[in-house]
């Protein structure tokens, strides 16, 4: 609990920085997916 | 989207979420380390006042060139703006619990965007109220362009004429940006980040309803 109490900075830029990767391998594979269909 | 562009954005964003949380921030107010809530609150809200307009402008021309599309585009950009209007009326209200005491205080700048998340809350019910494609294509187009006319009013106009618990707007009431410059950079670059995200995200929500179309037709 130490760890969190000292490094918040950092926690609060590991959790938002592994939300905008979620964030942005979804529209990526949105992407290829949409890319995919409009080939066809 | 190229694919070059979309790899940019990426590390543009990455490069930024590091820079608003990590780095050192000047003292603004007695606000702490609260104070970079600036750097994701107000690109929401700005991405959320691109959008509307954006809504307003494919409205308008759809009226023109009553081209089915625009009225999709235009659907897609209000849909994304009501996204980004809620989340900056969420981060504004965890900043306000902190800042203020209370996550909701009826504050000019938290009524006026509550009141923009009603207005395009009624333009998708209309929709949806609507089955005849180019009867709700016309009728929300018509209302799209309405509704983005009260959009400067409620963002830039009404919390400035009212007294109010919000900081200063970043461009302050004497028209100067009062903002440390490394602050300022970083600012910048979020807004330009956030603006490319949300063209990306209308680019894809714009693909797929043209395959819609294309299956329908």
């Amino acid at each position: 609990m130490d760890f969190f109490a000292q490094n918040q900075n950092y926690v609060v830029l590991g959790v938002t920085l592994i939300l905008w990767l979620g964030v942005f391998l979804y529209m990526l594979s949105l992407d290829k997916k949409i890319k995919k269909i409009e080939k066809e | 989207m190229d694919k070059l562009l979309k790899y940019g954005l990426f590390i543009w964003l990455t490069a930024v979420i590091c820079f608003a949380i990590v780095a050192p921030i000047p003292a603004v107010g007695n606000m702490g380390e609260r104070a970079r809530i600036l750097y994701f609150h107000v690109p929401t809200a700005w991405v959320s006042t691109v959008a509307f307009v954006m809504a307003l402008v494919y409205g308008a021309q759809y009226i023109r060139k009553r081209d089915i599309l625009y009225d999709y585009k235009a659907a897609s950009s209000a849909a994304l703006g009501l996204i980004f209007a809620i989340l900056a009326t969420v981060t504004g209200a965890v900043w306000a619990k902190f800042e203020w005491g209370a996550f909701w205080n009826w504050d000019p700048r938290q009524t006026s965007i509550f009141v923009l998340i009603l207005v395009y809350g009624a333009y998708f019910a209309l929709r949806s109220a609507v089955e005849s494609e180019e009867q709700r294509a016309k009728l929300s187009s018509v209302y799209s362009i309405l509704a983005g006319i009260t959009v400067p009013f409620f963002i830039f106009i009404f919390p400035r004429i009212v007294d109010s618990l919000h900081p200063d707007p970043i461009v302050n009431s004497s028209g100067k940006v009062k903002m440390d410059t490394n602050m300022l950079i970083v600012f910048l670059s979020s807004l330009a980040g956030f603006t490319g995200l949300y063209v990306w995200m209308l680019n894809l929500r714009v693909r797929i309803a043209k395959l819609n179309l294309k299956e329908s037709s």
